[in-house]
């Protein structure tokens, strides 16, 4: 089934800036993406794309579609719209659009919404560029990094069903077991790690030197540790780092003041210091 | 494939050997219903087989952490990661059986004190039915509220001189004043806000969570409760393992209840002079056993007993480390008030949920009873506003300078509210008050609920909402969508129906109160 989707792909997705049609781009997006629910077996909503006449007639609600108007189309809001967001399109655990297939239906609302005619497919800045993401996909690699972390006596759990939100390092079970060599020997899987609890196990300001390198990290918590201020000075490459705590760590105001200056650090916790 | 049910004859029984007559032979029992009792039978023992390997794969993880154990290559678990990237690690929730009322605590309704002792108008109650407890009485009279309120902190939210402590952290809540449900009694709404329905047998909200997410720490229970000692001793609410019960999920996602004693877990310790090894082993011999019998029987809570020994030497390990408060930073004792000492208080049970939820324990639920004051409303209320005031703001507090505050969902309220009209005799100094479904209040606070504000707003009686409802559903809808569940997702296929917490009407995560 794969394989069939990827190649139908390819040849539906024009390179952007060329013109195209309806039948020839934009009916084999709904076609992969939303006919099984509206279409000729299920109509939800009373919604069906199958046919460029029906897009037009819209649902029980109303129209979809605002010709000449994208951000006016209820379709393109809900495909826009956070996966997290309750009125999100596809429903289900169905995949987002890919950006590429978002400019295609952005382009021919744009033009009109023609049926034959041809129209430009437009790449807008916005809708070019691809959404904000945590870390790189898990998918081809999260066998890998769950053995691995087994193999090290602690976890890493994706952080959602989205494989670009990133893994959780996890310690809790049992935080003696992760020390400065457990650390080390994640680096294979750094950049998928966007939170790593760390609280209460033996990592040393050497292991921060590991976690330096894990550049998507967001959340990092070294609770109850005999981290210093030069294991902060390790922290210093990590540009998405949001949240930083050092509660009953050896971290002093030298590591505090270092850790302030880091850009992307929105909050910082030191309670119980030396 | 399934055999086919013969019809009742002298021939032996094709389907077991001849050694006994079943079910199966029975003449009366239509030959469909055989069919489908026999197809039954061979999925379930399908299932016995695949889920075989997850026995042996626990085992193997208690005789030796380093064994390589199969869970992971398991289909038969649920998936447990949340549909999109969640705001909260863990929530602990405050239980306040019984019923706080909203008019001397969150609910601030100034234009009552004119109105003392006048009849509710009729208008307002709306034809509502009233309960046993107050329907004969001759009126409805209107009990203003014996304590005052003041505005507090940069939100300037209205906060009830009966909670001092509560009232520094007032920037940090987020409290819902139009929160309403269906049930007028104890049971089924205390039913209906930890499991979203009022009749028994729905799996809590800490077992969805449990079930949805897994463990942070395999060494500690998933889901705990804790009772608390009670303030007073009238009006006391029964609770029982129902309310934190899984339902119909495994049992393994029920919480596990730490007594209100000096022993947090009875019979924890080992007699003297078994060593751990000993006993190790003897739980690997029972197990051994329970794994026989499952290979047998193939009854899943074979499983669950399984796993509940395991757990049980784990939690040998790691509860005398939890329950050892020593290491606690002098500030902890000023925080909590002098009460965190003694074991079972609401105070204790406060510093002992940071405690769990530091180590990772998911879900952490606090009884406290005795908020149903029928009668003598203000005495009652002031011991227990005396009793969770400090632990609950040194609770938040604690979260906060700890930096869990951003991960940690702490939600505070009961299962219903109150009246406006006194049940029984109305004086300026005492009054009481009966059940109040229609509106009552609660509070969150952290995990990326939004601080400092009120959402929601009751009428000049906190009688009726005048803006912006929230069900109990739509609280569980908002709880789980903080843990990245589309709570519509989040389910589970029992007697037909993909069961969820918020059941089968329309829920509405209340986007309004999120950051």
């Amino acid at each position: 089934m794969r394989p069939a989707f990827l190649l139908l792909l390819a040849s539906a997705v024009p390179c952007l800036g060329e013109t195209a049609t309806f039948p020839g781009l934009v009916a084999p997006i709904f076609e992969h993406n939303c006919v099984k629910c509206h279409g000729p077996t299920k109509q939800k909503a009373g919604l069906r794309l199958d046919s460029h006449a029906a897009v037009l007639v819209g649902s029980k609600d109303g129209v979809v579609i605002k010709a000449g108007d994208p951000e006016g189309s209820e379709l393109f809001r809900r495909i826009s719209l956070s996966p997290s967001d309750d009125d999100f399109m596809p429903s289900g655990d169905r995949p987002p659009l890919t950006p590429a297939e978002m400019t295609a239906l952005r382009s021919w609302i744009s033009a009109g919404a023609p049926d034959s005619a041809t129209f430009d497919v437009i790449p807008l800045e916005q809708a070019a560029a691809p959404q904000p993401t945590a870390a790189p996909d898990y998918g081809p690699r999260l066998a890998q990094a769950t053995a691995l972390a087994r193999s090290l006596g602690v976890t890493l759990a994706p952080r959602s069903r989205i494989p670009t939100d990133g893994l959780v390092l996890r310690t809790a079970s049992d935080p003696a077991r992760c020390d400065d060599a457990a650390l080390a020997r994640l680096a294979p899987v750094g950049d998928l790690i966007v939170e790593a609890e760390l609280a209460r196990t033996r990592v040393t300001d050497k292991g921060m030197q590991s976690v330096g390198g894990w550049v998507n990290l967001e959340r990092l918590d070294v609770t109850r540790t005999v981290v210093t201020s030069d294991g902060v000075t390790f922290l210093a490459p990590l540009g998405r780092l949001d949240s930083l705590n050092l509660t009953q760590t050896k971290v002093d105001d030298r590591g505090i003041a270092l850790a302030k200056r880091m850009p992307s650090l929105r909050h910082l916790w030191a309670f119980e210091g030396p | 494939m399934p055999q086919t049910p013969h019809d009742h004859g002298a021939d032996p029984c094709i389907d077991h050997g001849g050694e006994h007559p079943s079910v199966l032979d029975l003449p009366f029992v239509p030959l469909a219903l055989k069919r489908e009792w026999l197809e039954a039978e061979t999925r379930r023992h399908f299932l016995a087989r695949g889920s075989k390997a997850l026995a042996w794969a626990g085992l193997a993880t208690l005789l030796g952490r380093s064994a390589p154990h199969l869970l992971a290559d398991t289909s038969a678990l649920p998936d447990r990661r949340p549909h999109f990237a969640p705001k909260a690690k863990r929530a602990i929730y405050l239980f306040m059986a019984g019923a706080p009322s909203q008019f001397e605590t969150w609910d601030y309704k100034p234009k009552l004190s004119g109105m003392f002792a006048q009849n509710l108008p009729e208008s307002v109650r709306g034809g509502q039915v009233l309960t046993g407890m107050t329907a004969g009485q001759v009126g409805l009279p209107i009990a203003p509220s014996f304590c005052g309120f003041s505005q507090q902190g940069q939100s300037r939210q209205w906060v009830s001189d009966l909670l001092p402590w509560t009232g520094k952290v007032v920037d940090d809540l987020c409290v819902i004043k139009s929160l309403y449900t269906e049930a007028i009694n104890h049971e089924p709404a205390i039913l209906t806000i930890t499991t979203g329905n009022m009749f028994p047998g729905k799996p809590s909200l800490g077992s969805w969570l449990a079930y949805g997410l897994g463990a942070i720490n395999e060494e500690l229970p998933t889901f705990v409760v804790m009772t608390s000692k009670m303030p007073v001793k009238s009006n006391v609410q029964a609770l029982s393992n129902r309310l934190w019960s899984s339902g119909f999920l495994s049992p393994e996602y029920s919480a596990v209840a730490l007594r209100s004693g000096s022993e947090p877990v009875l019979y924890l310790k080992d007699p003297d002079g078994l060593d751990r090894d000993v006993r190790k082993q003897m739980i690997a011999g029972v197990n051994e056993l329970n794994h026989q019998l499952f290979e047998r029987v193939g009854d899943p809570e074979i499983n669950t007993r399984i796993s509940q020994y395991e757990m049980a030497f784990r939690m040998q390990a790691s509860v005398p480390e939890l329950s050892d408060f020593s290491d606690e930073p002098a500030s902890t004792w000023d925080l909590y008030g002098p009460r965190a000492r003694e074991p079972g208080t609401y105070a204790y049970n406060c510093l002992m949920a940071r405690r769990l939820a530091e180590r990772g324990v998911r879900f952490t639920q606090i009884f406290l009873r005795t908020w149903d004051n029928h009668t003598n409303l203000p005495k009652g209320i002031k011991a227990m506003t005396e009793d969770c005031d400090q632990p609950t703001y040194g609770l938040i507090t604690d979260l906060k300078r700890r930096g869990m505050l951003d991960d940690t969902l702490v939600v505070w309220g009961g299962e219903f509210g109150r009246t406006v009209y006194s049940q029984g005799e109305l004086t300026h100094e005492n009054y009481g008050r009966d059940h109040h479904p229609r509106c009552f209040s609660m509070w969150m606070c952290g995990a990326g609920t939004r601080p400092g504000m009120s959402y929601g707003e009751t009428d000049d009686f906190s009688y009726n909402i005048v803006k912006d409802p929230v069900h109990v559903r739509d609280l569980h809808a908002t709880i789980l969508h903080q843990f990245g569940f589309d709570h519509n997702k989040l389910t589970f296929k029992f007697q037909g129906l993909d069961q969820r917490l918020t059941g089968v009407l329309p829920a509405r995560v209340i986007k309004e109160v999120l950051v």
